[in-house]
């Protein structure tokens, strides 16, 4: 017998009132990986978690064309932009005006990426973004540490963070959650495989070129990276998703799978055993998944063999989370978050490599932000600028390892050849330059590594630069005498009003020396005045 | 994991063949027609049936069966039956059937119509003005149209278009000639079949075919007629046989087939009173066997017969009409949006009105704030509200992505041109997927709400057609389940292919993973036996062909599961077999309304699963066909579907029970019992309940219906 209905006797009839401007809004991004283009629909609203409205997925092998051809191919340009043409037609259900597509190492290293991006814009309108592997390394890191938030693998101890994807594995070494150390490395799935399949040998004697292949990678790694330090190990990527899937199934609720050291390799050993017929028919996968699940896996089985950690934890992440992390929160109106404080920790474990004067290293950098909060009307950078301006000062020395001659010089290039977490390569090419310029000659058309960065870059590097040899000039005894300065405008000159204790002279001198650069860059001359014990 | 299709050992007596099957289906139907209990002229609406259903049956199944012989296929099927033998069996029982249906046509439901002043005359009873009528009639209006051929052994045959109606006609030899001649006329299809001739008493009509055979000598001049007979063949379609409905699908299958004219002859049909000399002549020319040579007694295609059935003055001789009931009322269909917001709303049509599916569709349209619309379309026509409104969503600026099925794949012309104008109203039209058919039902409506993105959505196990749900048994399911509009929107991003196929929560697709929740869902149900805890599967479906789905039922049968099912059409299971199938009981029921929803019941431990598909049992839906299985957790419309499932086992009236051998018997009222009509009491139960709230509200939305007809419904048995 039907029970009587539930019925509403108040009326409903008013149309939906406007939306108020609180409402969630939605966002998009869009991730161009090595073997997959996913799309997330997301909304977000201030002070509200993400809610995913959508994801969507499309296999397009962009990685197997660049690391085999170093282009991308005709057909898979086109399943390329038939993918995001139906992305966008989803996005447009939608109405998502927000988004952030970004293309990784498949789009980056192929010799046809500008092409290939102007053909997405123009054909979808979507404007795609090449990002680096510091950027993916940034943004994964962004999407653990917000799944992980306490989980002791990201508040004590020391954390190996690693992602094996297809063209590189990247590697981020995290001390109580802060990433002190990482990098990019040649581990990438889809090439090992194709350097695999180039194998005629049997399967054995492949299988031994490539742990051979990945040892040597690893001891590279362990050079950079003290991996035997690491308690914990945090596995992303989709090779290890799948692994986890299979061995412990889908998680409720997004939950981390934790995978027990010994099965993990127990698993990795036995997936290993099998060809990728094998592979397809017992796991159901697609031919491109089979290929690279085994040349992944070996990497992770080694990498984890290096660590102390008695578990690999697989937190549903990716690249695309971070991603959206990201766009949520600018969306939200909150900003980009600070990442300084990983930027900074990363940068002076950078320098520790490299044996700095710290005391030195570390008052430097606090005397030239200072000044370039001081100048902060007249030379108009921002945050970014200033975060930059601090690590080139920390690590304006760290060419003294090489050779005390000259050191400015190996400062850039070891500067330009290293990996901060949170900086990109452009990032990296600013810093080097500006720690570069911190004594010796001027920025000029002759520097090559200067004249490759574009106008805008240069002029920035003209600024921080003559900032940071003038707070250099304030410790040239390196006994951190000077406390702070400060910079007075009087009459159309700069005062450095420096506060400090004990003979200054050195300060002094150096310091009307080295302010060339501030005079030649705002056009103000310099003196410099003492003043000691200033009431607070 | 072990995927199906390893060998397995052959049980043929586990397995009933399907053809055979389908003819028992019919012959229920047929049973309906033979009835005295049924109104008469639902009897002949029956009849009718039967016989068009056999049409589809020949032009499909047999066609694909001969095709097998002819291939030199020789697999046996799952009840060790080969093709040929298939053909034989079937071939008697068709024989019988179609005698059967001849004499009750003939000898019950005609004469029975007589009395009500419906008839169908001879010429020759006619008095003389009529047939100066009907000569004048003919002249002035058959004769244009048709096209008499003479046929001889050096020229090829004529084409005869599929299922056409056509005179035969003997011709005496001509000069220095040995052997009578054939000739041919086709019976113009557009002209109306039943001819009325002037100044009869009540509704009295001479078949078409008897206006032009009195006519003979006007056609052949010259030429002496030695005999004619009216005949009628069918052809291999090369099509799927279904009953989803929407434009009669025969009329589909016939235009194709008037331009394929070549495919194989599957069957003759010829009246009852041919001469041997012609029909021998004429079995020659044609190269049919004769075992596909049907004689019918009374009109050949009685699709004709229709006409009576509908005259309005006769309603006392048809099943009295039920009004759909108005689960929502008006105000609550105008903001059904707020109403689905707030519940799930279950509809079971045609009990319940289709106007709250019309009015969801007509409010997505139209809301502002709605942002797109998806929906499937497996084979609906042009004038279809539905279509309509998706088009004025269109226009007014909604993302609309339709994916369409059509009729057929040669349905093109008449429907490619409304499918065409949705697409310049500014839909994206998706004109189905390669290789499947797309026969999920569900719509999905994205909307701009306060609290952020919304989605609503429709899921039913019929087509979105308002005809059809006048008289097809479906649900309908309204919800805005958050994860369910997510599975809703990954489905359709795989039907568009914009994404790859997705892994869904809460719903289940055919062909990624439906067989695999079936099987999984029996098997559970079958440990739950096993360790000994009350286990029971109750399924409503049109057919149950798969045998992995066949077996996995057998293996809970085993166990001790209690499984009870509602196949109305095919059943290739069999029940009641010792040591294998004894727990299953298999009941169908045939009635006013075609039973079509599919219902799958687990009991689960007591935690029940109820879920609602667009997919029967059947290895078309779970290999070859999209489709999708929907949970209904609620607990108001998941007591509505058990409801039904319900009062379909307790059908006494109009079920049948399926025996070990494959034959079904009717259930009977135990003694002393009220006779159980299933349709009838449902309608009842409801419509008192909806009563019931009405004087509770004490609010009158809606007027009450106006009593008449609906209000005296006869139980039959």
């Amino acid at each position: 017998m039907p029970s009587p209905r539930k019925r509403s006797l108040t009326p409903k009839t008013a149309p939906p009132a406007p939306v108020p401007v609180e409402a969630p809004r939605p966002v998009a991004v869009i991730d161009m990986g090595a073997s997959a283009i996913r799309l997330l629909v997301a909304e977000a609203a201030p002070g509200q978690p993400v809610r995913i409205l959508e994801e969507a997925s499309r296999g397009v092998l962009l990685g197997k064309d660049t690391f085999m051809h170093g282009r991308l191919g005709a057909a898979t340009v086109e399943a390329t932009l038939k993918a995001l043409e139906g992305f966008r037609r989803i996005m447009d259900g939608y109405g998502v005006v927000r988004y952030r597509a970004v293309a990784t190492s498949a789009v980056r290293e192929a010799q046809n990426s500008d092409a290939f991006l102007d053909r997405v814009r123009l054909r979808t309108g979507i404007d795609v973004e090449v990002i680096d592997g510091s950027e993916e390394n940034r943004l994964t890191y962004m999407a653990v540490r917000e799944t992980l938030r306490d989980h002791p693998a990201l508040t004590s101890g020391d954390t190996l963070l690693l992602e094996v994807g297809g063209g590189s594995a990247d590697i981020s070494f995290l001390r109580k959650g802060q990433p002190i150390n990482s990098g990019t490395y040649p581990l990438g799935s889809i090439r090992m495989r194709q350097s695999l399949a180039s194998w005629h040998g049997s399967q054995e004697q492949g299988m031994r070129l490539l742990r051979r292949h990945i040892h040597n990678v690893v001891d590279d790694i362990r050079r950079e990276i003290p991996l035997r330090e690491a308690q914990h190990v945090i596995a992303l990527g989709g090779d290890v998703r799948f692994a986890a899937q299979q061995m412990v199934g889908d998680r409720a609720g997004g939950a981390p799978a934790i995978l027990g050291r010994e099965p993990f390799v127990a698993f990795c050993d036995q997936v290993t055993s099998w060809d990728v017929e094998q592979l397809v028919e017992q796991f159901h996968l697609p031919q491109a998944e089979a290929e690279t699940l085994v040349p992944a896996l070996v990497a992770y089985r080694e990498l984890l063999q290096e660590t102390a950690a008695q578990e690999v934890i697989v937190p549903d992440v990716s690249l695309r989370a971070g991603l959206l992390l990201d766009v949520a929160q600018v969306d939200a109106g909150q900003g980009i978050e600070d990442f300084s404080r990983q930027v900074l920790s990363s940068a002076a474990a950078l320098a520790e490599k490299y044996r700095w004067d710290a005391p030195h290293s570390k008052k430097v950098a606090q005397l030239a932000t200072r000044i370039f909060d001081e100048l902060k009307a007249e030379h108009g950078l921002g945050d970014r600028e200033r975060l930059l301006l601090e690590v080139a000062a920390l690590l304006h020395d760290i060419g003294n390892y090489v050779n005390l001659r000259g050191h400015h010089k190996h400062t850039w290039y070891l500067l330009s050849v290293s990996d901060i977490f949170g900086l990109s390569r452009d990032d990296m090419a600013l810093v080097a330059n500006v720690a570069r310029y911190h004594r010796r000659a001027l920025p000029q058309k002759s520097h090559l590594p200067y004249m490759a960065l574009d106008r805008e870059a240069r002029v920035v590097v003209n600024k921080l630069s003559a900032i940071l040899r003038l707070a250099n000039a304030l410790d040239a005894d390196h006994l951190q005498k000077v406390k702070d300065v400060r910079v007075i405008p009087e009459d159309a000159d700069w005062v450095l009003d420096v506060e400090g204790a004990g003979d200054l002279t050195m300060e002094r001198l150096a310091a009307l020396a080295r302010g060339d650069l501030l005079t030649e860059v705002f056009g103000r001359k310099l003196s410099f005045r003492e003043s000691r014990a200033r009431a607070s | 994991m072990k995927t199906p299709g390893r060998p397995r050992k052959k049980e043929p007596e586990l397995f009933i063949n399907r053809e055979l099957s389908w003819l028992e289906f019919n012959g229920r139907v047929l049973e309906e027609a033979m009835d005295p209990a049924t109104p008469l002229l639902d009897r002949l609406r029956f009849a009718i049936i039967v016989s068009t259903n056999l049409d589809e049956f020949f032009m499909v199944r047999v066609a694909a069966l001969k095709h097998a012989v002819a291939e030199g296929d020789n697999e046996p099927d799952l009840a060790d039956l080969r093709p040929r033998q298939q053909l034989h069996v079937i071939a008697e029982r068709a024989h019988e059937m179609v005698d059967t249906l001849g004499r009750t046509l003939t000898e019950q439901i005609l004469p029975a119509l007589a009395e009500h002043a419906v008839r169908i005359v001879p010429l020759a009873t006619l008095e003389e003005a009529q047939r100066t009528f009907l000569a004048r009639y003919f002249r002035g209006e058959v004769l244009p149209a048709l096209t008499p051929l003479a046929t001889d052994a050096s020229r090829p045959f004529p084409r005869l278009a599929n299922l056409s109606l056509n005179l035969a006609i003997l011709l005496a030899p001509g000069d220095g000639e040995e052997q009578p001649r054939l000739a041919l006329v086709q019976v113009p299809g557009g002209l109306r079949r039943l001819v009325r001739p002037v100044g009869g008493e009540g509704s009295t009509y001479v078949l078409l075919e008897e206006v032009i055979r009195a006519e003979l000598a006007e056609l052949f001049p010259g030429q002496r007629v030695l005999a004619s007979a009216a005949f009628r063949i069918a052809r291999d379609a090369e099509i799927e046989l279904d009953d989803e409905g929407g434009r009669p699908y025969l009329e589909a299958v016939e235009e194709e087939l008037k331009k394929r004219r070549s495919s194989q002859i599957v069957r003759l049909e010829v009246e009852s009173e041919a001469g041997d000399a012609l029909l021998a002549i004429l079995v020659e020319r044609l190269g049919v066997e004769v075992p596909d040579v049907y004689h019918v007694r009374g009109p050949l295609d009685m699709r004709a017969l229709q006409a009576l059935v509908d005259i309005p003055s006769l309603e006392h001789l048809r099943e009295p009409p039920l009004k759909p009931l108005p689960v929502l009322d008006e105000h609550e269909r105008r903001n059904i949006m707020s109403v689905v917001a707030e519940r799930e709303v279950l509809l079971y049509h045609p009990y319940d009105s289709y106007e709250p599916v019309l009015a969801f569709l007509s409010s997505a349209a139209s809301d502002p704030d709605v942002l797109a619309i998806k929906q499937t379309l497996y084979r609906t026509s042009g004038d279809s509200p539905v279509v309509q409104t998706l088009a004025r969503a269109a226009e007014n600026g909604k993302q609309v992505t339709v994916v369409v099925e059509l009729m057929a794949r040669f349905d093109e012309q008449s429907n490619i041109r409304w499918a065409k104008s949705l697409e310049e109203s500014g839909a994206h039209v998706i004109y189905g997927i390669q290789g499947y058919k797309t026969h999920a039902k569900v719509c999905l409506v994205v909307r701009r709400g306060r609290q952020g993105i919304e989605r609503y959505v429709h899921m039913g196990t019929g087509n979105y057609n308002d005809r059809t749900a006048r008289v097809y048994t479906d649900f309908g399911f309204l919800t805005a389940d958050r994860v369910v509009g997510e599975d809703a929107s990954a489905f359709f991003n795989a039907l568009t292919g914009y994404s790859d196929p997705p892994k869904m929560k809460k719903l289940a697709m055919a062909p990624t993973n439906l067989r695999e929740r079936f099987l999984r869902l029996i098997e559970r149900e079958r440990r739950r036996a096993e360790e000994g805890q009350a286990a029971e599967i109750r399924a409503k479906v049109n057919s149950l062909v798969d045998e992995d789905v066949i077996r996995a039922l057998y293996d809970a049968s085993r166990a001790g599961v209690r499984i009870r099912l509602n196949v109305r059409g095919i059943c290739c299971l069999r029940p009641g077999i010792k040591g294998v199938s004894e727990t299953i009981e298999v009941i169908s029921i045939v009635d006013r309304f075609l039973e079509h929803a599919r219902v799958y019941h687990f009991r689960n431990g007591g935690d029940e699963d109820v879920y609602l598909s667009s997919a029967d049992w059947m290895p078309r839906n779970l290999d070859r066909r999209i489709e999708l299985l929907f949970p209904v957790t609620a607990p108001e419309p998941r007591r509505k579907v058990l409801e039904v499932m319900d009062a379909m086992f307790l059908d006494n009236v109009k079920a049948r029970r399926l025996m070990p051998d494959g034959t079904y018997k009717r259930k009977r009222p135990p003694k002393g019992e009220e006779p159980y009509r299933a349709q009838i009491q449902l309608y009842r139960e409801w419509k008192r309940a909806l009563e019931r709230t009405r004087a509770a509200t004490s609010v009158a939305f809606e007027p009450a219906p106006a009593p008449g007809p609906a209000e005296k419904v006869s139980s039959t048995g």
